[in-house]
C-alpha cells in the first residue's frame, strides 16, 4: 500500500471512531471515572469545573468567581434548578518542614475520624505544576512503640507528615509546592459485585456525573420550562464551623439562578442501621423542615409511573437545603445512597444512580413541576 | 522507513538475546533494570504461602542454562560452580496480607491475617481477592461507629493492635534471643518467633515488656464485595484460603523514588534477579554460588528452613529490607540509614549479629568498587539466620526502606542499584 493510501486509511478510521464517539450518548460510568480522577477539594474546584464545562454546550454554560458551574436549558414556566456539589473533602498544605515534608490543615472534614485515613496512604497534591503524589508517613511496624500506636489510633494532624520525596523545603518548593495547595486522598475506584462501585468521594462525584449526563439529555429534550443545572463550589464550607450554617455554594447558586423550585442531588449515608436508607433500594427523598409539597407530590407521581422505588429520610439537617429553601424557593433533596459514606471507599450502587437520572429526566419532561 | 525496520529488528534481537542468552554469556541487562524488574514484580500477588506466581516470574526470567530448581513450596534457586566456600544469596518472595477465612451468610468475607499490618490503615480500603477465576475487588469494612466522634474512636475496641492471626501480645523485646546452640533438628527454628505469623515481629522497639494475652484483641477483619449472600460470593469464585491483598498501586514520589506495598522483599528479589542476569557465570569455577528466592519468610522463615535441609552454605547473604528510621515519626537512635545513600549492611538485627570481620570484608569490596554502602543496625529478622546454626555466617544486605510493613514502603532507585552492584561484586570477589 502506498504511503498516501495508508494515511487516508488511518484518517478514515479515526474519523469513523471519533464520529461514532461524538454521536453516541455519554456513558455515565465514564463520567464518574473522569470525575473521580480529578481532585476537587473545597476551594479548589477549578479543574473539575473545567472538565464539566468541556462537556456543556457553549453559550449555555458559565462559571462564577466562586468556581461554580451553571448550565441553562429551555425557557418559560417555573424556573427549576438541579444542583450537585462540586467540592470534596480534603486538606491543604499549611507548612513545609526544613527537611521537605508537608504539614496539613483540613479544608473540610465530614466526620471526626476522617483524618485517620491519611496515615500510611498516598495523597494527591494539586500544585501549580500539576498533580504531585505524596505518602503520609507511618512508623515502620518493626519499630513502632506502644505509645506511638496509641497516639496513631486517633490521628492528630500534629502527627501527619506528607512525604513527597523531597529532602529540603527548597526541594519541595522546586517540585511546585506552595502554601494552601489542596491535598486529597488517592482517588481509587474499585468495581464490586452487582453494579456497585467503591471510591473516594463517590457520592459527590456520582452526583456531578449524573447531572452532566442529564445535561446531555436536556440538550435534546423539549422542555416547557427553564431548567438550570448547577455544580456548586464550596458546598461543604459550613463543615468548617461544625455544619451549623448554610452551604455557601447553595446560597450563591440560589442568588445566581433564583429558582422557584430546586432539587439537590448528592450522596446520603446508607446502611447505617434500621432507619437508614439502604444501598440499591432507589433514590432517597429528603425533605426540608418547611416541606416542599408541590415538588414532593410531583417526584412521587413520576416515580410511581416510572416504577422507581423511593426511600425517605426525615429529620435530616442539610446545609445544602438550608441554603436554598425559603424566600419563594421550594427545595428538596434526591440523594444517592452511599455505603461507607465519608470514608476513602464510598460505595454506590450504579442502579441507584441511573434510577435517579431517569427519575429527574422524566420529572422535567412530565410537566408536573411546570 | 528501512531504518525504522532495522531498529525494530535490532531491538527484537537484543530482547531475544537478553531472554535466551546461554550460561556464561554476559547478559544485556544493566543493574539499572533492577528498578524495572521491581516495578513489575512488586505487583504480582504472592501472599505468604501462596507465592507461586512470583516464583513463576523469577523462573521465567532466568535462562534455562542456569538449571533453576523449584520445590513443592515454590522456593526457586540455582547453583553455579563447585568447591568452597559455598555462598548463598537469598531473598524472600512472600508478602503480607490476608486469607479468606469464612464466607458469611450475609455475603461478606471474614479474613485471617498473614503478617503484621497496622489495622486502622486497612479500614475502608480496597483489597483484591485473588481467586481461581481471577481478581475480585472488595473493601474492608470500617468500624461500625467510624463516623462518630472521639468517644467511640477512643474506646478500647478501637485501640490499634498489631493484627495477627493468633492475636499475640507484642513480644517483650524486639531483640528476641537467638539460641546459642544448635537447635534440635525437629525444632528447626533458629530464630524463635514470638508469634507464629510474625517472623519479622513488628514490635515496639522501646515498649515495656508485657505478658502474653494482655494485648488488645485483634478485631475480625471483614471484606465487603457488594454481595448479599454466601451464594453470590461463591459465584464470583471466592473460596476459603484465597489470598487477599491490598489493591496495589505504584506511587512515584519522583522518577527515582517509589512507594508501594510489598517492596519488602520484592526489591530484594529484583536486585538478586538483576544481578543474576548481568553476571558472567562462566567465571565461577572454584567456588559454589547459590541464588535463592524463598517463600514464607513473613510467617516464620519456613521457606528458608526447607532450603536449609539441603543447602549448607558457608556464607549467606540475606537480601531484605533495612527497616530505616529515615522518617519524621521515628527515633533516630538506631536504624538511621538514609534513603538515597546506598546499600545497607544490616549488621545487627533481631535475628542475627554479623561478625565484624565479615562486615569489614564486605565494606572493603564495596570500597574497591566504589559502591556506596551504609553500615547500620535495626530490627526485624532475616532468612539468613536459619543457616547460622549449621555453620554459615549470616551477612544481611539491604537497601534503606522507609515505612516497612505499610502500604507505602518507600525505596530509592540508586539504593537498589547499589545493592545490585554489591551482590554482583560479592559473587565475583567473596572468598
Amino acid at each position: 500500500m502506498k504511503k498516501r493510501n495508508v494515511h487516508w486509511a488511518w484518517s478514515a478510521g479515526l474519523l469513523l471512531v471519533f464520529g461514532m464517539a461524538a454521536a453516541s450518548p455519554i456513558d455515565i460510568k465514564d463520567l464518574i471515572r473522569e470525575a473521580i480522577s480529578i481532585p476537587s477539594a473545597l476551594g479548589n474546584e477549578e479543574a473539575l469545573g473545567t472538565k464539566i464545562l468541556s462537556y456543556l454546550p457553549k453559550g449555555a454554560a458559565e462559571r462564577d468567581n466562586l468556581g461554580s458551574v451553571y448550565a441553562r436549558f429551555g425557557s418559560g414556566g417555573s424556573k427549576i434548578a438541579l444542583l450537585a456539589p462540586l467540592d470534596e473533602y480534603g486538606w491543604f498544605v499549611s507548612g513545609i518542614t526544613p527537611d521537605g515534608y508537608l504539614r496539613l490543615d483540613r479544608s473540610a472534614q465530614p466526620q471526626p475520624n476522617f483524618d485517620n485515613y491519611l496515615l500510611g496512604h498516598p495523597v494527591v497534591i494539586s500544585t501549580q505544576k500539576g498533580l504531585l503524589y505524596g505518602v503520609v508517613s507511618q512508623p515502620a511496624m518493626h519499630l513502632i512503640t506502644r505509645e506511638r500506636r496509641e497516639e496513631l489510633g486517633n490521628l492528630s494532624l500534629d502527627l501527619v507528615y506528607v512525604d513527597i520525596g523531597a529532602r529540603s523545603g527548597e526541594d519541595a518548593r522546586q517540585k511546585g509546592i506552595e502554601f494552601l495547595d489542596p491535598v486529597t486522598l488517592w482517588p481509587e475506584l474499585s468495581a464490586l459485585a452487582d453494579d456497585r462501585w467503591a471510591g473516594l468521594s463517590l457520592g459527590q462525584k456520582s452526583s456531578c456525573a449524573l447531572l452532566l449526563g442529564l445535561a446531555e439529555d436536556l440538550g435534546k429534550a423539549k422542555l416547557s420550562q427553564e431548567v438550570a443545572l448547577a455544580w456548586m463550589a464550596q458546598s461543604k464550607y459550613p463543615t468548617r464551623s461544625g455544619g451549623a450554617r448554610s452551604s455557601l455554594g447553595a446560597i450563591r447558586a440560589k442568588r445566581t439562578i433564583q429558582p422557584k423550585l430546586a432539587i439537590i442531588v448528592d450522596g446520603v449515608p446508607a446502611d447505617r442501621g434500621e432507619k437508614s436508607p439502604a444501598l440499591g433500594k432507589g433514590p432517597v427523598l429528603i425533605l426540608p423542615k418547611e416541606g416542599a409539597a408541590k415538588l414532593k407530590d410531583a417526584v412521587e407521581a413520576v416515580a410511581r409511573e416510572a416504577k422507581i422505588s423511593l426511600q425517605y429520610q426525615t429529620g435530616a439537617e442539610s446545609a445544602l437545603l438550608n441554603g436554598l429553601v425559603g424566600d419563594g424557593t421550594e427545595a428538596l433533596m434526591l440523594a444517592i445512597p452511599v455505603k461507607f459514606a465519608q470514608t476513602p471507599s464510598e460505595v454506590v450502587d450504579l442502579k441507584d444512580v441511573l434510577a435517579l437520572k431517569t427519575l429527574l429526566l422524566q420529572l422535567l419532561q412530565s410537566g408536573r413541576v411546570k | 522507513m528501512r531504518k525504522a525496520v532495522y531498529i525494530i529488528l535490532l531491538s527484537a534481537l537484543t530482547l531475544s538475546l537478553a531472554i535466551s542468552a546461554p550460561q556464561g554469556a554476559p547478559r544485556a541487562v544493566s543493574p539499572a533494570s533492577g528498578w524495572d524488574l521491581l516495578r513489575k514484580i512488586v505487583l504480582i500477588p504472592g501472599l505468604s504461602s501462596q507465592e507461586g506466581k512470583v516464583s513463576d516470574f523469577i523462573q521465567a526470567a532466568l535462562p534455562s542454562s542456569l538449571k533453576v530448581q523449584r520445590d513443592a513450596k515454590s522456593n526457586v534457586w540455582f547453583t553455579v560452580g563447585e568447591g568452597k566456600p559455598h555462598i548463598l544469596f537469598v531473598a524472600h518472595l512472600d508478602e503480607l496480607g490476608f486469607l479468606v477465612d469464612k464466607i458469611t451468610p450475609q455475603g461478606t468475607v471474614l479474613l485471617r491475617v498473614r503478617g503484621g499490618l497496622l489495622p486502622q490503615t486497612c479500614e475502608a480500603r480496597p483489597f483484591v481477592i485473588h481467586t481461581a477465576k481471577g481478581p475480585v475487588e472488595g473493601v474492608i469494612q470500617p468500624k461500625p461507629d467510624y463516623y462518630q466522634g472521639q468517644t467511640a474512636a477512643a474506646a478500647p475496641s478501637r485501640q490499634p493492635a498489631v493484627v495477627t492471626a493468633q492475636n499475640p501480645a507484642p513480644p517483650a523485646s524486639t531483640t528476641a534471643p537467638v539460641p546459642a546452640q544448635k537447635p534440635p533438628q525437629t525444632a528447626a527454628q533458629p530464630f524463635p518467633k514470638p508469634a507464629p505469623v510474625q517472623a519479622k515481629a513488628p514490635a515496639p522497639a522501646q515498649a515495656p515488656a508485657k505478658p502474653q494475652g494482655q494485648a488488645p484483641a485483634a478485631e475480625p477483619v471483614e471484606l465487603y464485595l457488594g454481595c448479599s449472600s454466601e451464594q453470590e460470593v461463591r459465584a464470583l469464585g471466592v473460596a476459603e484460603g484465597d489470598q487477599v491483598l491490598f489493591k496495589k498501586r505504584l506511587v512515584d514520589l519522583a522518577p527515582d523514588i517509589m512507594a508501594t506495598r510489598a517492596v519488602d522483599d520484592r526489591a530484594g528479589c529484583a536486585a538478586l534477579l538483576a544481578a543474576a542476569l548481568c553476571l558472567d557465570w562462566t567465571k565461577i569455577k572454584t567456588r559454589t554460588i547459590t541464588f535463592a528466592w524463598d517463600v514464607e519468610e513473613e510467617t516464620g522463615l519456613n521457606g528458608a528452613q526447607l532450603l536449609a535441609k539441603t543447602l549448607k552454605p558457608d556464607y549467606v547473604f540475606a537480601i531484605d529490607t533495612f527497616v530505616s528510621t529515615d522518617s519524621p515519626l521515628e527515633n533516630k537512635r538506631f536504624g538511621y540509614a538514609v534513603l538515597g545513600q546506598g546499600a545497607v549492611l544490616r549488621s545487627i538485627d533481631t535475628s542475627n549479629v554479623t561478625p565484624k570481620t565479615e562486615i569489614r570484608k564486605v565494606a572493603k569490596i564495596a570500597e574497591g568498587r566504589k559502591i556506596p554502602i551504609q553500615i547500620r543496625n535495626s530490627r526485624g529478622g532475616n532468612d539468613g539466620s536459619v543457616f547460622v546454626a549449621d555453620g554459615a555466617a549470616d551477612i544481611p544486605l539491604s537497601w534503606a526502606g522507609a515505612y516497612a510493613h505499610s502500604f507505602i514502603e518507600k525505596i530509592v532507585k540508586s539504593d537498589l542499584e547499589a545493592l545490585t552492584d554489591l551482590i554482583a561484586a560479592l559473587v565475583e570477589e567473596w572468598k
